[in-house]
Formats: structure tokens, C-alpha cells, sequence
């Protein structure tokens, strides 16, 4: 599979060049972060790759949501980074049995994770942002979970984090 | 205007937000609270057995077994209890659907209040599920009075109830919601923000609308909106009508954080077929899930039937 870098910067880099605006050949190569990734660097890489806001309805939503925060200094003290990974599901009982594989944004606090619908775009998008691991749930045991090194590609990173970022939206009195 | 509210809970850490909202209603409307716990194992009649929430052992229910449900209950809701003034606590076996709306029915309640979910999930999970929980599906689909789904903690909504959003597809049960979402803007002297979304994304495939077909379907909206739904609110000036184009459950989440509403109403589905038929629509599961205020749906006429429809 082919790895593309996503720069603090917004750009992509495919073997050391970097990628057009226009390309769309780079959805399903695998994703590294370079150094001093945050939340705001995936923000970035809309701007210099615009063709990517059509790939989510939330997109454009949350890059105005985005354009409405602090231009720095946008970080929390109750989480230490955020983490985008994958789980994968098997479902036995009730229903029909069935396996789900989906992604997941969110904040880590030591050794908890911690849902970030509940705090504002505004204080996580100077956080470090780092790609985790493959989360292996059988039958809703969530205390056993077994974890195993994978790879994500940049549809998935970008589909998985919308996902996540369209459910934020609490106002701030609710959150007080 | 809620003389009697039904709180169908699970009695877990799921249903809390939706607990606070309910105790907090009955509280500012004088009402009585029906807190109702449905248990049993799913089957094809009615269950002789029930799985047990706290060893998830089956159990053989009885009244002594129901009677220890509700004291469990009472611990549960123990804080909210102590300021509750009239509330009854009920607890029956059965499908939980069926014995919400019976119950609904039997004790004619103005509105039911539920969670989203029957399982506390990250919202990751619900991705390729079915989104909603399929109990508040079945309720919502079913319901003759207006089913409210709480999914998030809402500090202020009840209590400093000023913005109400309709959002209007123009199907008869539309009609319906809005009468109701009108009635209660008028009790509690809130804005009523009227809000139809022009759906771009349903085009024929590769077919670009043109911004003045748009336009176009825009204007004749907002007519249709003036003449059939702005005629029925004699003289309450309390509105502002806004169309926006776009995906419609994306528009009505932007418009309803824009206008911080505090209650988004909508009816159930985006079709014109008949309630019984209808599965919750699409965009109402969207929203209720994404939604930072409480979504009430409703479905039938019966609790605007006083008024001229």
C-alpha cells in the first residue's frame, strides 16, 4: 500500500513530493501523521485539498465551525492527546449475529479514553493528534479487548473524524 | 398543556439525560410523571423469564420480582425523587414497545420521554447500526401523543425555553407537528422558528441543480409555508420563517445551533404515506443523535385536535 505523510501544514507528502490539489488517487494509501500533527493540521489539509469537502456532508459544516475558533492556544487540560482508531465488533446476541468494523475519534487521558462530543471544537484543535491501534470486541466483552498494530488510509481517517466531529455541537451554557 | 408525562426509561446510565428532563417537565408543568421500566427476555408471547440487569441470570418474574424492580429504581432516580411530587413508579415485563404504548394509551399521557439509545455506545458504533434505537423507533412510529428523545445533557432547555424549531417536510403529519410546536411556543411565549430545507442532494444522478431552480423551489417554499402554516397561527407574531438549501438534516442541526433552539420538533418521516407505515425517517434519526437539544416527533393529530387543522 502507498503512504502518503499529513503534514502539521496541511500538505501531503507522497515520497518525499507533494501531492496535487486534485488528486483523489491518494484516498486509499495509508496514513502517516509527520511531526506536531494536530486537529487544526486536518483542518489545514481542506484548504490546500478542497476536493476532499465533498467527501462527507459534515465537511463544510465543520470547516466553518473551524474558521470560527481561535487562530492558536486551542487545547484542554482534561485530555492529553487525541487518538483516531478502529474497532472491530462481533455481535452475537440480541439479533442476528453480525461483525462491525467502524472508527473512532477520541480523547486520551492516561490509560482512559473519553469522548470528545462533549467539549468544544475550540479546545481540541491544538491538541496532538495520533493514529492508535485495531480494537478486537467479541460479543460485547469491552473489558478484554484485544489490540493489534494497523493502518489506516486517508478515506478513513477523513470519514472516521467527521463522523465524530458532527456530533459536537452542545452549546456552552448546556456545558457548564 | 402536560397534564401527564410518561418517562419510558431503561433505568441505566443511558436514560439519565432523558430522567433529568422528565423530572425537571413534571416539576414545571404541574404534571404527573409515569417513570415506566419494561423488562423481559424478547420473545414471541409473553416471557416466563426475565434476564436479571445486574447478573444477567434469567429469572422467573413475579410481583415480589417486580416489586424489587421498582425499589431499585427508586434508588436510582433516588435524588430526583426527593424533589418529585407527583410521580409514580411503574415496572411491567413484556416487549418493551408494546408495554410503553399501552401504557401511553391506557393512561392517555400528553408527551413520552425517552433516550436515544437502549445502550450507552460511542457514537463510533452507531455508525452502521441501526442508528436509533429500535425501541424509540417503534414508540416514535406508534405513538398517537408527541415522543420527546433526549440524547445529551441539556442544562437549560426546560427550564429557559425560548427557541423552538419546526422543522417542516410538508407532509401531513408536518402539519401536525407544527400545530404542536406552535401550541407550545404560544404556553410558553417561545420563538418559533420555522424551517424548511430544500433537499439538493436527491437530484437525479449527475444532474447539478442550477442556483435558479434553487431559487425557484426556495420561493415556493416559503408560499407554501406563508399560506398553509402561517394562516393557522392567528395573529402570534412570535415567528421567523428560513429555507435553506442543502442536505436537510445537516441544515436543520446548522440552523438549530445558529438559533440555539432549545426544541427541535419535526414529524417522522420525509414521505406523504401514512403514519402506521412510515419507519422513523432518516433525517429525524440523524438529528436526534446529533442534536444538542431534545427532538420531539410527532406523528398524529390527537394532541392538537383542539385546535383547527
Amino acid at each position: 500500500m502507498n503512504q502518503i505523510t499529513l503534514q502539521n501544514d496541511g500538505s501531503i507528502f507522497e515520497s518525499n513530493k507533494m501531492v496535487p490539489g486534485d488528486s483523489l488517487m491518494i484516498l486509499g494509501c495509508q496514513v502517516e501523521l509527520g511531526q506536531g500533527y494536530t486537529l487544526r493540521s486536518f483542518f489545514r489539509m481542506f484548504e490546500k485539498y478542497t476536493l476532499l469537502v465533498k467527501l462527507d456532508a459534515f465537511v463544510a459544516d465543520c470547516i466553518q465551525r473551524y474558521r470560527e475558533c481561535p487562530k492558536g492556544h486551542c487545547t484542554i487540560n482534561d485530555i492529553d492527546h487525541l487518538e483516531f482508531y478502529k474497532t472491530v465488533e462481533m455481535i452475537g446476541f440480541p439479533g442476528e449475529p453480525r461483525l462491525e468494523i467502524y472508527h473512532t475519534l477520541c480523547g486520551v487521558r492516561g490509560a482512559e479514553t473519553l469522548e470528545i462530543k462533549l467539549f468544544h471544537l475550540e479546545s481540541l484543535l491544538d491538541m496532538p493528534l495520533k493514529l492508535g491501534v485495531l480494537k478486537h470486541v467479541i460479543f460485547g466483552d469491552k473489558v478484554d479487548v484485544f489490540e493489534f498494530d494497523t493502518v489506516f488510509n486517508l478515506f478513513e481517517f477523513i470519514e472516521g473524524i467527521i463522523w465524530e466531529l458532527s456530533f459536537q455541537g452542545t452549546p456552552k451554557e448546556c456545558a457548564l | 398543556m402536560f397534564k401527564k408525562l410518561l418517562f419510558a426509561t431503561t433505568a441505566s446510565p443511558t436514560c439519565d439525560n432523558a430522567a433529568k428532563v422528565a423530572f425537571d417537565l413534571e416539576l414545571k408543568w404541574d404534571a404527573k410523571l409515569i417513570i415506566l421500566h419494561v423488562f423481559g427476555v424478547p420473545s414471541r408471547g409473553y416471557s416466563p423469564f426475565v434476564t436479571d440487569a445486574r447478573t444477567g441470570e434469567a429469572e422467573e418474574p413475579d410481583a415480589d420480582y417486580a416489586d424489587w424492580v421498582k425499589e431499585e429504581m427508586k434508588n436510582t432516580y433516588g435524588e430526583l425523587l426527593e424533589d418529585s411530587e407527583n410521580s409514580v413508579i411503574e415496572a411491567v415485563v413484556g416487549a418493551p414497545h408494546r408495554e410503553i404504548l399501552r401504557m401511553a394509551r391506557k393512561e392517555k399521557v400528553d408527551m413520552i420521554i425517552m433516550g436515544a439509545h437502549t445502550r450507552q455506545e460511542d457514537v463510533g458504533a452507531t455508525r452502521y447500526r441501526a442508528i436509533a434505537g429500535s425501541t424509540m423507533q417503534k414508540v416514535a412510529k406508534a405513538a398517537r401523543c408527541p415522543v420527546v428523545i433526549i440524547s445529551r445533557p441539556c442544562t437549560t432547555c426546560w427550564k429557559l425555553f425560548s427557541n423552538i424549531v419546526i422543522g417542516l417536510d410538508f407532509s401531513k403529519a408536518s402539519q401536525y407537528a407544527f400545530l404542536w410546536a406552535y401550541k407550545l411556543a404560544k404556553e410558553v411565549g417561545a420563538r418559533l422558528h420555522i424551517f424548511h430545507a430544500c433537499d439538493i442532494s436527491s437530484g437525479n444522478f449527475g444532474e447539478i441543480q442550477g442556483q435558479n431552480e434553487i431559487e425557484q423551489e426556495i420561493a415556493a417554499a416559503r408560499k407554501k409555508i406563508e399560506t398553509t402554516y402561517i394562516s393557522k397561527m392567528k395573529g402570534y407574531d412570535n415567528y421567523d420563517i428560513e429555507i435553506w438549501e442543502g442536505i436537510p438534516y445537516v441544515e436543520i442541526l446548522k440552523f438549530s445551533r445558529e438559533k440555539q433552539g432549545d426544541l427541535i420538533v419535526m414529524a417522522h418521516h420525509t414521505r406523504d404515506i401514512e403514519p402506521e407505515q412510515a419507519l422513523l425517517g432518516s433525517t429525524v434519526e440523524q438529528v436526534v443523535l446529533r442534536a444538542a437539544c431534545p427532538v420531539a416527533s410527532v406523528n398524529h393529530p390527537d394532541k392538537v385536535a383542539d385546535m383547527d387543522v
